[in-house]
C-alpha cells in the first residue's frame, strides 16, 4: 500500500514538486490530504491545495503584507497578492523553501517579527504560515515553489528585433545597436575606431592568444580594400593558433588536468591528452557545439561504436569526447584507507562530474543542494540526486564492487587503419627485438672472454652436493642462518642437485645460506686485475605452481653469519631483482649491515648467465661490476679492501626465493697490458650498446602494446542496468534516503516531453546521459536557451574581459544580472540559428564597433565605467597568453601541435618549472603538464588556477610577486635575451634595431620622442656595462625585457 | 544572515576583488594590498560591515599537527581507560573504520600530572607545555565532521567539507589586510623534507583571489620565487632599466587616465625591489641571542628544524605578517600503529619550540596581539586498531590556543569517561573559526563575499551553526 503511494507521489514529483513529501517534516493531516489527492489524480486535489493557500494564506497576506508588498508599491521587489506572485519572490529570491522553514525568508521575516514591521503577525496566523510551509506550500502553482521558470535565463530564446538607435555612424551592426541604445539611454554613445595597429593587435591577442607578427600588422596597414578589417579577422580564425587558445578556455571549463589530484601522489594521467588534442581539433573545426556537446556527454551512447570493431575516426573522437565527464578528480586509484575514505573518494569523482556539467554547460550552482534544497536557486535537494542518478552509471560511488578505478576505465577503439598500423608496427618492433637478442647471443658466445677457472660447478658429478658446498662459511664453524639449509635434502631450507642443475629450496622467513666450502681472495693484487663469479639462472621458480622468486639473491666475501666473527666487512649480499638493477649490501645480516648503491641495470630473468666482477682499480680500491652473460653493464660501485675479506660464495635463502641454477663459475682475470686493455673497454662498449639497443627494442614493443594509440580513455555506464541512486540525507554518504529517479533539474524540465532514458544502442549503458545531451541540445528545449546562453556569455567574456553576465559559472537567479540581457538572447539566438557555429559569434562580436572601439580613457572622457561598453575595456593577458606571446616575440615558440604533455619539473628551489632545454620546452602553454598539485609557477603567479573542479572565469590580479617574476625570473630573462639577439641579428642599424622592438612587442610603429629615449636608454646602459666587449648586447638585453615586462605588452586594450 | 545578496555583490565589489572584473576598481585593493598599517582603515569604510571593536589579536600562528594527535594519550587522561584496558570497549556506540582491527581497550602508557597555578593536566610527553599551561587555553571538547583526512583537513582549514574553499589564513588576510607590504601577509612555513597531506590545499585561497592565498616560505635560501636579481644585472643597471620601464609605462598610462589597476603595477615594481631586501633579512638569524636559540632548540638535531620554523614565525609577526602557518611532512600524527612510541619521538619534537613560541612571544610583549594555535583535524579512537595503534575520530579531540585574549590556564569542555565523544561545552571547528575571527575583531557572520550566488563566509553560519564560545576568552 505504502509502496504505491510512494510512486504515485513520485509521478508529481518528476512534474516538479520539490520535496517528496516522505522526507519532508509533516504532519500526518498534510501527508495524508496529498496522498488523497493525488491518488484520485482529480483536479480537486489540486483544488484542495488551492484552497487551502486562499483560504487560509492568502487572507494573511492581503490583510497584513500587501499593502506594501503588492502591485502598487513592492518594496523589495515583493508582491504577495497573487500565487504567481509569491512564487518569484523578491529582490532577495525566493522567500518560500517548501517544507523547510530554515530556508524560507518569508518564515526568518515573520517569525523575527521583523515583518509586518508595525504590527506583527499574532500567534494564530504565524503558526497557520508555519504548517503551510511545512506542508509544501500547497496551492502554489504546482512545481512552480523554487522554480525559477521565468527567470530571463531560463526562458525559452525568442526572436528580439535590436533597437533602435540615433547614431547613424557606418559600421554599426545590428549586435552594436543593443549597445548603443542603452548608450544613448545614459546620453553616451559608442567610441570612435580604434587605430589600426590596436586593432589587429586587439584581434590577433583576443583569438590567438598571440600579438601579430611585424608583417602581419605592416601588411594590415597597408590594406587599405574594402573590409580589410573582416579579412584581417578572418586569417586569424583560421590560424590552428585559434584553436590552442579557445581549446583552452573550454579545457578550463571542463577541468581539465594531467593528473587525479586528490591525495598527494596526484597521479599522472597518461592518456587524458587525447581529449585535450580533440578539443583543440573541435574548435579550429568550428564544430558545432551542439554536436561537441554531445559527443562530451554521450559519445560512447551515439550510435556507430561496436566494441570489439575497428571504429571510424569520427567515431574514435567522440569515445575520446567522454573523457570530459571523468575530467574531476579521482582518487580512487590510489585510496588506501580506511572504507568511508575510499566511498569520499569515490563520491568526489561523481560529484565533479556533477559540478562541471552544471557550471560549465547550464551556467549553474548545483551543490549547494547536495545537502539541502538551494536557498537561492529553483535546485531542491531531490533535483541534486535525480541530476546525480544520470551519472551514477558511470560512477557508481555509492558500491564499492561496481566501482572501476581511473586507470582501468579505458576502451581499446582502433580504426582499421591504426589496427594495421598497430600490427605491422608491433611485429616490427618484436622481430626486431629477437633478432637483436639472437645477434647479442651470438655475439657473447664468441666474444666472452675467459679467465684462470678457480672454482667451476655444473652439477655434473656424481659425488653429493656436500662435497663441495655447505652451510658453514670457509673459516668459520657456525652453520649459515637459521635453520641452517640441508643440504642434498628437498626439505627447506634446502639445496640438492637436480637434473644437473643446483636447486635453491626457499620459503622461510630467516635468513640462511648456502657457500662453496672453498674460500678465495676477493682483493686482486694488481691493478686491472679482476675476479669475478657467475652462474647461469636456470629457472626462477621450481614448479608451474610456485611463485617465481621475489629475488634472486647470492653472496660473494662470505666469512661468518653469526656477524660476532673477528673479521668484519665481507658477506656481500647481491640481491638481483626481477626487473632493475640489484642491490648490494655489505657485511649482511645484522645490525652493521650496510646498503651499497645499486649496480646493474638488467633484470633477473631465465636464460641469462649473471653474476659479479671485482676489479683492482688502485689506491687501496675496487670496482663491483654487474656481469651480464659475461660483461660487466653500467653502474657500478667501489668497495674498499676492508669490505672484501677472503671468504667463499653461495646464495641466499630468504621468503620466496627458490630458483635453478647452473654452472657456477669463480674465474681470475689478470690485468692485461694497456692495449689488450683498451680491446677489453672496447669490447665491453659494444656489448653494452648492444644490450641498450635490445632494451630500447623490447621497451618500444612494450609500450606500443600497453599504449597502443587507439587506447582511450573514456567514460561509459559500468552496465546499461542503473544502480540505485539514494538521495544522501544532508549529504551524508552513510545516511541513504529514497531511490531517485534520473532526471535534469525541475525548473528546467518539460513536463510535456518527459526525460526518457531507453537504453542505447547495442544496450550496453543505460541511455540516461544520451537522455540528457538530448534534452540539453533539443532546440525546442528551454535548456538549449540557456546552454547558449552559457556559451555565449563565455565567448563575450573572453573578448571583452567581463562576460555580458559577469558570473559565467551561474546565470541563475543568484547570479549576477546581464548588462544587457538582450544582446545576450539575440546572440544566442544567432549561435543556435547558426548550427551553433562559436565562429559565427566570433565575427559578430569582433566585426561590431563595439570591438573595434576605442579603449582611450582620455579620448572618452564621459566614460566613468567599461561595462556598459562607451569604450573597450583594457584588461591583463592571461597567463598563458603572457608566456606564450613572451616566446613568440622572442622567435622561439615551438608551434608543434598535440601529443602528450611537455612535463613539469621542480627546481631545487621548489618552483615549477619547464626544463627549457627539454624537447618541447618552448611549445604552448596548453601543451604543458597540468598537474593538479603543481601549477608552473610562473604561470601560478599569473594566476593560472590550481584545477580543484574547474576554472570559468580567473582574477586578474596585480601583485608585487608578479613584479619579482617579471624583473628576475629565468624565463623573463632568457626571453629578453632572446629577442635581444633577433633584434640585433635582424638590423644592423641601432634606430632600425629600436624600431624592430617595438613593432615585435607592440605592434606599433615607435614615435619619434620614444625612439629618441630609448636609444638614450641603450647608451647609458652600454656605458655602464663598458668595456665588456659585449656591453651593447647587454643593453639590448635589459631593453628588450622592459618591452616584455611593461604594461603594454602585458594588457590588450 | 545577510539581508540581501545584492547588497553584498555591492559591498564586495566595492572592497574591490581586486582588478578582477573591472579595471577601475583596482586601486581599492591594491591599497589595502600595498598599504601600511594605518591606510588599511581605507578599507574600513567598505569593510565596517564586519569589523567589529574589541578584537585584541593582530595575528595568527597556528601549529598544525597533521595526522589526528592522540587526545587521550596527551591532553585528555582518562583512567576508566586505565582501567579497562585490553578488554571490550564497555562504552556505547563506537564508529570504527578497519573492522578487521578492531582491538580492545587501549590505556594510555604514559603519566599524567597537573602543572602550573592552574593545575591543568597534561601528559608526561610534554615538559615544555606543562611550563606554559598558565598561558594556554586548553580544549578537551573540539568535534570536526569527517574521519577521513582530505576532508578533514579542509573542514579545519575552510569550515567545508568540500574541496576548493577559501582557508581560514585567507580569510583573515581578505578581512585585515597587512601591516607589512614589503612581505606577504600569509606566510606557510612547510617541513623540509616535503609537504603535508593534501599539500597546498591547506593554504590556497579557493575562489577567492590568488593574493589571498598562503605564500610558502622555501626553507633555504629562497624562501620566496624569483627574489635575486639575474646575477648578470648589477644593481646601477637594474635601476636604470627600472627607470626606462616606467618611462615606458607612464607613456602608456596617459592613454588610461586614472587606470588605479595600471597605476598599482608600477608601484609593484618599487614594492618587490623592497620584498628583495626584506626577505633575506627575516632569514637571517644572526642577530638571535644564544638563549633564544636554546629556547628554540636550534641546536638539539631533534628539535632544530621545526624550532627554526617556529622563530621564523615569531620573526615574521613582529614584521606584521597576519597568519602564519607552520606544517610538518605527511601526517605525522597518524598513528595507526605503534601510536605510544611515535608519540614519544613526535612530542621530544615539537613540544619544546611550541612552548619556547609562547615563551618568547610573551616575554616581547607579543602574545597579547598574537594567537597561536597547536591542532590537528580530528582525535583518536579509545580501542586499539591492530595491537598498538589508533584510528581516527571525529567526535572528539584536543587543541591548545595561547594569546589574543584567550584565557590563560584554562580547560574547556570535557569528553566522555573514554574519550570517545565531547559531550559537554562542545566547540565545533566552526565555533573555533568563529571565535578565532572574533577575537581578531571580525564578525564571522558578517565576513563573507558572494559566491556561489550567496553571500558566502568561513563560518557559514545558519548551515553549521557557527556560534562564538566566549568561554574561551579571557
Amino acid at each position: 500500500m505504502i509502496f504505491r503511494y510512494f510512486r504515485l507521489i513520485r509521478v508529481v514529483c518528476f512534474e516538479g514538486i520539490a520535496k517528496p513529501l516522505w522526507l519532508s517534516i509533516c504532519s500526518f493531516h498534510c501527508l495524508f490530504l496529498m496522498i488523497f489527492s493525488l491518488a484520485n489524480f482529480s483536479e480537486g486535489a489540486v483544488a484542495d491545495d488551492s484552497a487551502k493557500y486562499s483560504d487560509a494564506i492568502a487572507p494573511i497576506f492581503k490583510e497584513r503584507c500587501v499593502k506594501c508588498h503588492g502591485p502598487a508599491k513592492s518594496e523589495g521587489k515583493l508582491d504577495l497578492s497573487t500565487a504567481a506572485a509569491v512564487v518569484r519572490g523578491g529582490e532577495n529570491g525566493s522567500i518560500i523553501a517548501s517544507h523547510q522553514l530554515d530556508e524560507s525568508l518569508l518564515w526568518e521575516r515573520i517569525k523575527s517579527d521583523e515583518m509586518p514591521p508595525k504590527q506583527p503577525l499574532t500567534g494564530d496566523e504565524k503558526a497557520k504560515i508555519k504548517a503551510w510551509i511545512l506542508a509544501g506550500a500547497p496551492g502554489l502553482p504546482i512545481g512552480s515553489v523554487h522554480s525559477g521558470g521565468d527567470h530571463w535565463a531560463f526562458r525559452k530564446l525568442v526572436p528580439i528585433e535590436p533597437p533602435s538607435v540615433k547614431n547613424r555612424m557606418p559600421g554599426l551592426s545590428r549586435m552594436d545597436r543593443f549597445i548603443e541604445a542603452a548608450l544613448e539611454r545614459d546620453g553616451r554613445t559608442l567610441a570612435q575606431e580604434a587605430p589600426k595597429p590596436r586593432l589587429i593587435r586587439r584581434v590577433s591577442l583576443s583569438l590567438t592568444g598571440l600579438p601579430p607578427t611585424p608583417d602581419e600588422v605592416e601588411a594590415f596597414l597597408a590594406d587599405s580594400g574594402l573590409n580589410a578589417y573582416e579579412r584581417m579577422v578572418e586569417r586569424f580564425l583560421a590560424s590552428p593558433r585559434y584553436g590552442e587558445r579557445w581549446g583552452k578556455y573550454w579545457l578550463d571549463a571542463a577541468g581539465y588536468a594531467d593528473s587525479n589530484g586528490y591525495f598527494n601522489a596526484d597521479s599522472d594521467r597518461p592518456l587524458a591528452y587525447r581529449y585535450r588534442d580533440y578539443v583543440i581539433r573541435a574548435w579550429n573545426q568550428d564544430l558545432p557545439l551542439d554536436r561537441f556537446v554531445r559527443e562530451q556527454l554521450a559519445g560512447d551512447e551515439l550510435p556507430g561504436y561496436q566494441p570489439g570493431q575497428a571504429v571510424s575516426g569520427e567515431v574514435a573522437d567522440r569515445l575520446i569526447a567522454t573523457h570530459f565527464l571523468r575530467n574531476g578528480q579521482d582518487g580512487s586509484g590510489e585510496s588506501d584507507g580506511n572504507p568511508d575514505e575510499v566511498r569520499v573518494d569515490r563520491y568526489t569523482a561523481l560529484e565533479s562530474s556533477q559540478q562541471m556539467i552544471s557550471s560549465a554547460l547550464l551556467g549553474l550552482t548545483m551543490q549547494c543542494a547536495k545537502c539541502h534544497s538551494h536557498k537561492f536557486e529553483p535546485i531542491s535537494h531531490e533535483d541534486y540526486y535525480r541530476f546525480q542518478a544520470i551519472l551514477a552509471p558511470v560512477f557508481p560511488a555509492a558500491t564499492d564492487s561496481l566501482w572501476i578505478k581511473p586507470q582501468a576505465r579505458f576502451v581499446l577503439a582502433p580504426t582499421k587503419q591504426q589496427e594495421r598500423e598497430f600490427e605491422r608496427k608491433l611485429k616490427d618492433l618484436e622481430e626486431r627485438a629477437a633478432k637483436l637478442k639472437a645477434s647479442l647471443g651470438e655475439w657473447v658466445s664468441g666474444n666472452r672472454p675467459r679467465g684462470v677457472v678457480l672454482f667451476r660447478d655444473d652439477f655434473n658429478l656424481e659425488t653429493t652436493l656436500a662435497a663441495r658446498w655447505s652451510n658453514i662459511a670457509p673459516g668459520d664453524n657456525h652453520p649459515g642462518g637459521s635453520p641452517p639449509v640441508s643440504v642434498d635434502s628437498e626439505k627447506p631450507p634446502a639445496a640438492r642437485r637436480r637434473g644437473g642443475r643446483l636447486e635453491v629450496i626457499s620459503g622461510i622467513t630467516n635468513d640462511s645460506w648456502l657457500t662453496t666450502m672453498e674460500s678465495f681472495d676477493w682483493t686482486p693484487e694488481t691493478v686491472g686485475e679482476s675476479i669475478q663469479a657467475t652462474f647461469d639462472l636456470v629457472e626462477t621458480r621450481l614448479s608451474d605452481q610456485s611463485k617465481p622468486a621475489e629475488r634472486v639473491g647470492y653472496f660473494l666475501a662470505t666469512h661468518d653469519f653469526d656477524d660476532d666473527g673477528r673479521i668484519v666487512g665481507g658477506n656481500i649480499l647481491v640481491d638481483g631483482h626481477p626487473s632493475t638493477s640489484s642491490s648490494v649490501i655489505v657485511d649482511y645480516p645484522g645490525k652493521d649491515s650496510t646498503p651499497k648503491a645499486s649496480i646493474g641495470r638488467t633484470g633477473y630473468v631465465t636464460g641469462k648467465n649473471y653474476g659479479v666482477r671485482v676489479t683492482n682499480i688502485g689506491e687501496g680500491k675496487f670496482r663491483l661490476d654487474h656481469v651480464v652473460d659475461g660483461f660487466p653493464e653500467e653502474g657500478s660501485l667501489t668497495l674498499l679492501a676492508a669490505d672484501l675479506p677472503n671468504g667463499g660464495f653461495g646464495f641466499e635463502y630468504h621468503r620466496e626465493r627458490s630458483f635453478l641454477v647452473d654452472n657456477v663459475v669463480v674465474e681470475r682475470f689478470a690485468a692485461l697490458p694497456a692495449s689488450d686493455r683498451s680491446s677489453i673497454a672496447n669490447r665491453d662498449e659494444e656489448f653494452r650498446r648492444r644490450q641498450k639497443e635490445l632494451e630500447s627494442a623490447r621497451t618500444q614493443a612494450l609500450g606500443l602494446k600497453n599504449n597502443p594509440p587507439f587506447k582511450i580513455s573514456w567514460a561509459t555506464d559500468v552496465s546499461a542496468k542503473p544502480p540505485e541512486t539514494h538521495l544522501l540525507v544532508r549529504g551524508d554518504y552513510a545516511k541513504p534516503g529514497a531511490v531517485m529517479m534520473a532526471s535534469p533539474i525541475s525548473a528546467l524540465a518539460n513536463r510535456n516531453a518527459p526525460f526518457l532514458a531507453e537504453g542505447s544502442a547495442g544496450g550496453r549503458t543505460t541511455g540516461r546521459r544520451l537522455a540528457l545531451a538530448n534534452w540539453l541540445t533539443d532546440p525546442n528545449e528551454r535548456a538549449s536557451s540557456l546552454l547558449a546562453r552559457v556559451q555565449v556569455n563565455r565567448i563575450w567574456q573572453s573578448h571583452f574581459g567581463v562576460g555580458i553576465v559577469s558570473t559565467p559559472e551561474n546565470l541563475g537567479l543568484s547570479g549576477s544580472p546581464p548588462t544587457h540581457p538582450e544582446l545576450l538572447d539575440w546572440l544566442s539566438l544567432e549561435f543556435i540559428r547558426s548550427g551553433w557555429s562559436v565562429k559565427h559569434v566570433h565575427r559578430l562580436i569582433l566585426n561590431s564597433a563595439a570591438f573595434r572601439q576605442t579603449s582611450d580613457a582620455a579620448e572618452v572622457p564621459a566614460s566613468p565605467e567599461t561595462r556598459s561598453l562607451g569604450r573597450f575595456p583594457a584588461f591583463r593577458l592571461d597567463a598563458e597568453s603572457i608566456r606564450d606571446s613572451m616566446l613568440f616575440v622572442s622567435g622561439e615558440l615551438d608551434t608543434t601541435m598535440g601529443g602528450p604533455y611537455v612535463p613539469i619539473q621542480v627546481n631545487g628551489d621548489g618552483a615549477v618549472l619547464i626544463q627549457e632545454s627539454e624537447p618541447g620546452g618552448h611549445r604552448r602553454s596548453v601543451y604543458l603538464q597540468q598537474r593538479r598539485t603543481q601549477v608552473i609557477s610562473l604561470l601560478q603567479v599569473f594566476d593560472a588556477p590550481t584545477i580543484v573542479f574547474n576554472s570559468l572565469r580567473r582574477p586578474r590580479t596585480a601583485m608585487p610577486l608578479q613584479s619579482l617574476a617579471l624583473m628576475n625570473s629565468d624565463f623573463v630573462r632568457s626571453r629578453s635575451t632572446a629577442f635581444a639577439g633577433r633584434v640585433q641579428r635582424h638590423e644592423s642599424d641601432e634606430q632600425n634595431r629600436v624600431r624592430l622592438a617595438f613593432m615585435t612587442a607592440y605592434s606599433r610603429r615607435v614615435t619619434g620622442q620614444e625612439e629618441m629615449a630609448a636609444l638614450r636608454f641603450l647608451d647609458e646602459q652600454a656605458r655602464f656595462y663598458a668595456p665588456d666587449a659585449k656591453a651593447r648586447s647587454r643593453a639590448w638585453i635589459d631593453f628588450c625585457q622592459s618591452l616584455l615586462i611593461s604594461n603594454e605588452f602585458l594588457y590588450v586594450d | 544572515m545577510q539581508s540581501s545578496p545584492e547588497s553584498y555583490r555591492e559591498s564586495v565589489t566595492r572592497r574591490g576583488f581586486l582588478s578582477q572584473y573591472a579595471g577601475s576598481l583596482g586601486g581599492v585593493a591594491l591599497a589595502h594590498l600595498l598599504a601600511s598599517g594605518e591606510s588599511c582603515g581605507v578599507e574600513t569604510d567598505a569593510a565596517a560591515g564586519f569589523l567589529k571593536p574589541g578584537g585584541k589579536a593582530k595575528s595568527v600562528i597556528c601549529l598544525f599537527q597533521h595526522g589526528g594527535p592522540s587526545q587521550m594519550d596527551l591532553f585528555d587522561p582518562k583512567p576508566a581507560l586505565q582501567k579497562y584496558n585490553g578488554q571490550a570497549y564497555p562504552g556505547g556506540k563506537l564508529e570504527v573504520h578497519f573492522d578487521k582491527q578492531k582491538g580492545n581497550v587501549l590505556g594510555s602508557p604514559f603519566k599524567f600530572a597537573r602543572h602550573g597555578g592552574s593545575g591543568m593536566e597534561l601528559c608526561e610527553l610534554l615538559p615544555h607545555t606543562a611550563g606554559i599551561v598558565d598561558d594556554i587555553t586548553m580544549i578537551r571538547s573540539m568535534k570536526t565532521e569527517s574521519v577521513d583526512h582530505e576532508s578533514a583537513l579542509r573542514l579545519i582549514h575552510t569550515g567545508r567539507f568540500l574541496a576548493g574553499m577559501p582557508v581560514w589564513g585567507s580569510w583573515v588576510v581578505y578581512g585585515l589586510g597587512t601591516e607589512n607590504a614589503n612581505l606577504p601577509a600569509y606566510v606557510v612555513l612547510t617541513d623540509p623534507g616535503g609537504l603535508p597531506v593534501d599539500g597546498e590545499r591547506n593554504w590556497s585561497s579557493g575562489w577567492l583571489p590568488a593574493v589571498y592565498q598562503g605564500t610558502p616560505f622555501r626553507s633555504g635560501n629562497t624562501p620566496v620565487l624569483d627574489l635575486k636579481t639575474p646575477a648578470d644585472l648589477p644593481d646601477r643597471a637594474r635601476n636604470v632599466q627600472l627607470k626606462w620601464l616606467q618611462e615606458l609605462n607612464q607613456g602608456h598610462l596617459k592613454r588610461h587616465p586614472g587606470n588605479t589597476e595600471l597605476e598599482a603595477r608600477l608601484k609593484n615594481f618599487e614594492t618587490a625591489a623592497r620584498m628583495q631586501m626584506a626577505v633575506p633579512e627575516l632569514l637571517d638569524f644572526a642577530r638571535e641571542t644564544a638563549s633564544t636559540r636554546e629556547l628554540y632548540g636550534l641546536d638539539n638535531p631533534a628539535t632544530a628544524e621545526y624550532g627554526r620554523r617556529c622563530l621564523l614565525a615569531r620573526r615574521l609577526v613582529e614584521n606584521g605578517v597576519r597568519f602564519v602557518q607552520i606544517y610538518m611532512k605527511g601526517q605525522p600524527w597518524d598513528t595507526h600503529s605503534n601510536n605510544a612510541q611515535s608519540l614519544k619521538g613526535l612530542c621530544a619534537t615539537t613540544d619544546g619550540p611550541s612552548a619556547a613560541l609562547v615563551k618568547d612571544l610573551k616575554q616581547r610583549g607579543l602574545l597579547d596581539s598574537t594567537i597561536v594555535m597547536w591542532t590537528g583535524e580530528f582525535g583518536r579512537l579509545p580501542i586499539s586498531q591492530g595491537t598498538d595503534g589508533r584510528d581516527h575520530n571525529r567526535h572528539a579531540f584536543s587543541m591548545w590556543i595561547a594569546g589574543g585574549g584567550f584565557k590563560g590556564g584554562y580547560t574547556h569542555g570535557s569528553t566522555d569517561d573514554f574519550g570517545y565523544e565531547s559531550v559537554k561545552d562542545v566547540v565545533t571547528v566552526h565555533d573555533l573559526h568563529a571565535t578565532l575571527l572574533h577575537t581578531l575583531g571580525i564578525d564571522h557572520r558578517k565576513l563573507a563575499v558572494q559566491h556561489d550566488g550567496r553571500g558566502t563566509s568561513l563560518t557559514d553560519a545558519e548551515v553549521t551553526g557557527a556560534k562564538l564560545v566566549p568561554a574561551l576568552l579571557a
